[in-house]
């Protein structure tokens, strides 16, 4: 166990060196927030029911579900271009955990949207940034990223069979923005839309963390919240165990770990 | 020093297919053989090379034996653990260096790296700092050991592939090209560092383009074409199926296909082999008859087409090349 916690953080130490500095992600977790932020503060600052924290939160959340959504599969994708991705794989270490603490060091990193956006509504728009319940808030924001983390670990292993899977996540981005509800209610959805949005982690990562914020869900809603949060994330995380090992094995048998 | 007790490594009959996709809309699929029912022994201790053209299937080999590439049928074993069924176990067992200067973090200093490939293998965390600093002694580069990797040399980038797979004292080596792309200096250390591990009692299996490495290097050498053996032995072995041979180097300034092909079929030509060095070209012509040879030789060729003439005994290389029948 010591040793599988040291080499995950020291995979998530290997991530923050290589990927502190990549413009893609910088974009997902500081710019793009950046911009979600301002203009949705500056859209919405004159109609009476505006609630700041509700953007503040969506704005952070999706920060930290762009970072996480594209971290995972761009670290092997990364692994691949410098050669590394076989290394991995032909090593003894689990690279599951490898990719799962590569991931890590990005959700510190992606962290800093949430810095940002309440950054924006204090700094540039005055706004009061106090959180109605802090406790359960940063239980939330830590079951949140839980989540989170989980959904980019279900998507990273796609990308050793298939190079172009940036493309596919770039579609789902934002159709799971609208399904989880991180900008706006998903009450103004079509009806059929609210079984998708239950066994996204990201709803119940804006359900929590909305609640917690503004202090209009009680302790039953947010523990159902986290129960769900911890429902969609594990079954993520256990579907992501099984496809790693059957990608790793359908990669070798297929010749197509490396990048020629 | 020869030194084979029990087989380190086993190939069986081992194919290995590719599958190759060609055509934009109407789309064909090919089938590759890069392993054609390849079948070798390597020997506990023994420094094991692997010669033959691009695209003969040595990487291929290389990686099967690594467990990065499941065979399409056979078996292949590194001491006695199945490559595919017990990929764990081989990999805790063994090291690997490819050629080139990809595979390493660039924005990590050399001894990150080091220090994170330790923990990927598991080194005991009491013993990473002296086991990295070790080898950065070997491969001599303690000195900039703390600057990152993106303004190393391509000598220090291989220098430090070979410090990594060395880390948690692999008892099989596997080095795919590891000197290609080395200057002469560089490539004479690397060659020092791997004849120290073999001295230490490591198994290694060599892939080289460089016939003279393997010479020099190699207690037993497989020359494998078209993913097939078609030699084994010691480097003094397959000298010796060219001891019949000398071999005629001319200097030749434009010489044609057809010249080349006229000469060919000459009836005391073996073989012959056209390098190109910028304008000009050396043939390179195997016979029996020696000196004998030259003049025929000469007047084969279109007068002053003719420079630099010498004779001299068959190497290595001529037997690669009786053998694959072309350089590269």
């Amino acid at each position: 166990m010591t040793a599988a916690l040291r080499l995950a953080v020291q995979s998530a130490w290997v991530d923050f060196q290589e990927v502190a500095v990549n413009g893609f992600l910088l974009f997902g977790a500081v710019w793009q927030p950046f911009f979600i932020g301002v203009t949705t503060m500056y859209m919405l600052r004159h109609r009476a029911d505006f609630d700041p924290m509700y953007v503040i939160v969506g704005t952070a959340l999706s920060g930290i579900f762009s970072t996480l959504l594209f971290a995972g599969s761009g670290a092997i994708s990364h692994e691949r271009w410098i050669g590394t991705l076989e290394l991995l794989v032909a090593s003894p270490a689990s690279f599951f955990l490898v990719i799962g603490g590569r991931l890590a060091g990005t959700t510190v990193f992606s962290l800093l949207s949430l810095l940002l956006a309440y950054g924006i509504a204090a700094l540039l728009f005055g706004y009061p940034i106090a959180i109605a319940e802090p406790g359960w808030f940063a239980i939330s924001l830590l079951f949140a990223v839980a989540a989170l983390w989980a959904t980019g670990m279900f998507f990273a292993p796609l990308a050793i069979l298939w190079r172009a899977v940036g493309h596919f996540l770039l579609g789902l981005e934002y159709p799971i923005f609208a399904l989880s509800g991180l900008l706006f209610p998903i009450l103004l959805l079509p009806g059929w839309t609210a079984p998708i949005s239950n066994i996204l982690p990201p709803y119940w990562a804006a359900v929590a963390m909305h609640g917690a914020a503004r202090g209009d869900l009680d302790l039953p809603g947010l523990l159902r919240a986290w129960f769900f949060l911890f429902l969609t994330g594990g079954a993520l995380l256990l579907i992501a165990r099984l496809l790693f090992e059957r990608v790793l094995t359908r990669a070798r048998r297929a010749g197509t770990l490396a990048l020629s | 020093m020869l030194r084979r007790s029990v087989g380190a490594i086993e190939l069986r009959d081992v194919r290995r297919l590719f599958r190759a996709t060609t055509g934009t809309l109407r789309r064909h699929t090919k089938e590759i053989v890069a392993l054609d029912g390849l079948s070798l022994d390597v020997g506990e201790g023994e420094l094991f090379g692997i010669l033959g053209p691009n695209g003969a299937g040595k990487t291929t080999t290389i990686k099967v034996l690594t467990t990065l590439l499941i065979p399409t049928s056979g078996t292949a074993t590194v001491m006695g653990l199945d490559v595919v069924r017990d990929a764990k176990e081989v990999r805790r067992r063994i090291g690997f260096v490819f050629g080139g200067e990809r595979g390493l973090y660039y924005r990590l200093s050399g001894r990150d790296n080091l220090r994170y490939f330790a923990e990927l293998y598991a080194v005991p965390p009491r013993e990473i700092r002296s086991r990295v600093e070790e080898l950065l002694d070997l491969v001599d580069l303690r000195p900039r050991g703390d600057e990152r990797v993106e303004g190393y040399s391509r000598g220090m980038k291989q220098r430090l592939h070979l410090a990594r797979t060395l880390l948690h004292r692999p008892r099989v080596l596997f080095l795919d090209e590891p000197t290609i792309g080395l200057d002469p200096i560089g490539a004479r250390e690397l060659r020092r560092i791997v004849r120290q591990l073999h001295e230490g009692g490591a198994t290694i299996v060599l892939t080289t383009h460089y016939l003279f490495e393997a010479d020099e290097l190699c207690d037993r050498i497989a020359v494998i074409d078209k993913g097939r053996a078609v030699a084994l032995g010691t480097p003094a072995d397959l000298k010796s199926n060219v001891s019949d041979l000398s071999v005629v180097e001319l200097e030749v300034f434009g010489i044609d296909a057809g010249t080349v092909e006229r000469l060919r079929a000459l009836d005391f030509v073996d073989s012959i082999v056209v390098e190109q060095r910028e304008l000009r070209q050396v043939l390179r012509v195997q016979t029996r008859i020696a000196e004998r040879a030259v003049a025929p030789l000469i007047a084969a060729v279109a007068a002053g087409q003719v420079g630099r003439v010498a004779v001299r005994e068959a190497t290595l290389e001529d037997a690669y090349v009786r053998l694959v029948g072309r350089v590269e």
